[in-house]
């Protein structure tokens, strides 16, 4: 178990994160800037948090009440940086080699390419890292920071170097990861997609602050608040009160929407008449179709071709507001223009409420 | 021709490029990436010699040095007096080449990707091997450049040499001080062989120092360098 509570001032804002997590991969999802690779090198040793605890099983790697702070080269946490900070006057080997000193040399030489074999860059050994594509630098640092079999990885935006074709292969070899490396992962990225794909947890920063934290379904399904729906790429949100409660569906009042089931996740405690926020993700949306509830009419405000479907713009008004909405159809034949008016149903497993009260 | 000035040149020039190599990139170290109240001063003492007049530095060192001076006292009691002898040249010409170490070793340290220590720290090396291992070699064309003018700067040192050492022929004369005395007693072909010879030597430093700036020019000519994905080694 790796125990991470710690407080840290910077200038733009206070870093506060308390994460947990058990021999897993978790992704820390949140825009540049939100403080994802500062809480990194505070568990490497690399910078030192004001106040908090940082324990891995039963070792405590900082503390500071205890006055406890282990240097990095004692932590040994194994970290890819974002530019991958391959050492450029050592070769492949040495690279990877460089955190196996004081071993015998037969055993590092094993180790050496061991790894290199495992990640496929056998051949690389000799090369210099001016020498090595983007990819390959990538394969090379993750060698690096697995070489001395550390007990977490940490890994610092390690795609957004990449283009997307590189990118999509070295993602699939990530997630066989697990194979060869039982520990802890900590995954720091700002693309929801790449979070969700290889990560079994995730947690959302914002300024510093752990918005939420569990199960990417957990997360995804149920942000816990409106920043969260946000930041996970939620793009329509809207206020509604509760008319009706149910065992397993609760019945909301939008304005502009006329009255919507939403399936009841448990644990979710609801009041009559209570004012919620409900959401739902763009994809969710079904245009086109009509069904006895959670439809409505729409009126197409504008249409963007993507490379495959449409994303549409639309506007839901019952006369005194507006509501806008934004939906992607994967189904590219049928185009509808702006202007036009057309049905859309909101599936009730879809929706999402957030209680604006917590 | 008297060489006992050359010899004399070369032995200082080295004695005093060693000392501030070491001297230089310590400070340059302990300087570089850290910021403490009064950095600007301590930055400031560091480079003084490089502005002062050389008979200034000279006067500072003999005043610190000397019969009467805080070190020199301790010295004469040990039965070592500094002033007037070799060891006088070195001193005065590594104070004086001292900044132009220091200066370079610090531009060259400031450019070292803060990431590229702290991967080495995290893969567990001490203080000492990220020093050598990584700054040392990442910075070692500025290193180098530093240590070249170091040299040659104190192959020329003139002012300060003059101040502490004197000029006694075949102890603490080197070429400068020379050159200078034949001139003055109408030498004049002695003075040219001497000047020939700082020619010489300063030229061959300098065509060191562009080699270092090439190779500088040429590693990064390398990293920008466009690199394809190679399809055969990443799809396995």
């Amino acid at each position: 178990m790796l125990a991470i509570d710690i407080k840290k001032r910077l200038p733009e804002f206070r870093l506060e994160v308390a994460m947990r997590l058990n021999y897993e991969i978790m992704a820390i999802l949140g825009p540049s800037g939100c403080g994802k690779t500062m809480t990194l090198k505070c568990i490497a040793g690399l910078e030192k948090p004001d106040e908090g605890l940082i324990t891995i099983d039963d070792r405590t790697w900082f503390d500071s009440w205890q006055h406890i702070d282990l240097p990095a080269k004692e932590r040994r946490a194994g970290f890819v940086f974002q530019n991958y900070a391959l050492f450029p006057h050592l070769s492949v080997y040495d690279n990877v080699a460089f955190g196996l000193r004081g071993r015998p040399s037969a055993e590092i030489q094993e180790r050496v390419n061991n790894i290199l074999a495992k990640l496929g860059i056998m051949k690389l050994t000799s090369r210099m890292p001016n020498r090595l594509s983007g990819g390959q630098q990538q394969r090379v640092a993750l060698a690096r920071a697995l070489a001395g079999e550390p007990e977490v990885l940490l890994l610092d935006e390690p795609f957004s170097a990449l283009d997307s074709l590189v990118k999509s292969r070295l993602e699939d070899e990530l997630l066989k990861l697990q194979e060869y490396y039982q520990g802890h992962v900590l995954y720091v990225t700002h693309n929801l997609e790449e979070a969700y794909r290889l990560s079994s947890r995730m947690a959302v920063i914002e300024a510093g602050q752990v918005l939420q934290q569990g199960e990417r379904q957990d997360v995804i399904q149920r942000p816990a608040n409106r920043r969260v729906a946000v930041l996970t790429g939620v793009r329509n949100l809207f206020s509604g009160v509760i008319c009706s409660l149910e065992d397993h569906r609760v019945q909301l009042e939008v304005e502009e929407l006329g009255s919507l089931w939403v399936d009841r996740k448990v644990d979710q405690g609801f009041k009559l008449g209570q004012r919620v926020t409900a959401g739902i993700r763009p994809g969710h949306i079904r245009l086109g179709k009509r069904e006895a509830c959670n439809s409505a009419v729409v009126a197409v405000s504008d249409c963007v071709e993507e490379v495959s479907g449409c994303t549409y713009h639309l506007q839901a008004s019952n006369g005194r507001s507006r509501l806008n909405l934004e939906t992607s159809s994967a189904n590219a034949e049928q185009i509808l223009r702006a202007g036009e008016k057309c049905d859309i149903y909101l599936p009730p497993s879809h929706l999402f409420i957030i209680d604006d009260s917590k | 021709m008297d060489m006992m000035p050359v010899w004399i040149s070369i032995k200082t020039a080295l004695a005093a490029t060693l000392i501030t190599f070491f001297l230089g990139l310590a400070a340059a170290r302990y300087m570089a990436g850290r910021d403490f109240r009064g950095k600007s001063l301590v930055d400031g003492f560091f480079i003084l010699p490089l502005v002062l007049p050389p008979t200034v530095v000279g006067f500072g060192l003999l005043c610190l040095f000397g019969r009467n001076g805080p070190v020199g006292q301790l010295l004469f009691a040990m039965g070592r007096p500094v002033v007037f002898s070799w060891s006088a040249t070195v001193i005065a010409s590594a104070v004086v080449s001292f900044p132009l170490m220091y200066q370079a070793a610090r531009a060259a340290f400031e450019q070292v990707e803060p990431n590229l220590e702290n991967a080495a720290r995290t893969l567990g090396a001490s203080e000492w091997r990220v020093f050598w291992r990584i700054s040392v070699p990442l910075a070692w064309p500025g290193i180098a450049a530093g240590a070249v003018l170091a040299f040659a700067r104190s192959l020329g040192e003139f002012g300060a040499t003059l101040m502490l050492a004197g000029n006694i022929p075949g102890k603490t004369q080197t070429i400068p001080l020379a050159i200078y005395f034949a001139v003055e007693a109408g030498k004049d072909a002695l003075a040219l062989n001497w000047v020939l010879m700082v020619l010489f030597i300063s030229f061959i430093s300098l065509v060191a120092l562009n080699h270092w700036k090439r190779r500088q020019y040429h590693n990064m000519a390398s990293i920008v360098d466009f690199l394809p994905e190679e399809s055969t080694d990443a799809g396995n």
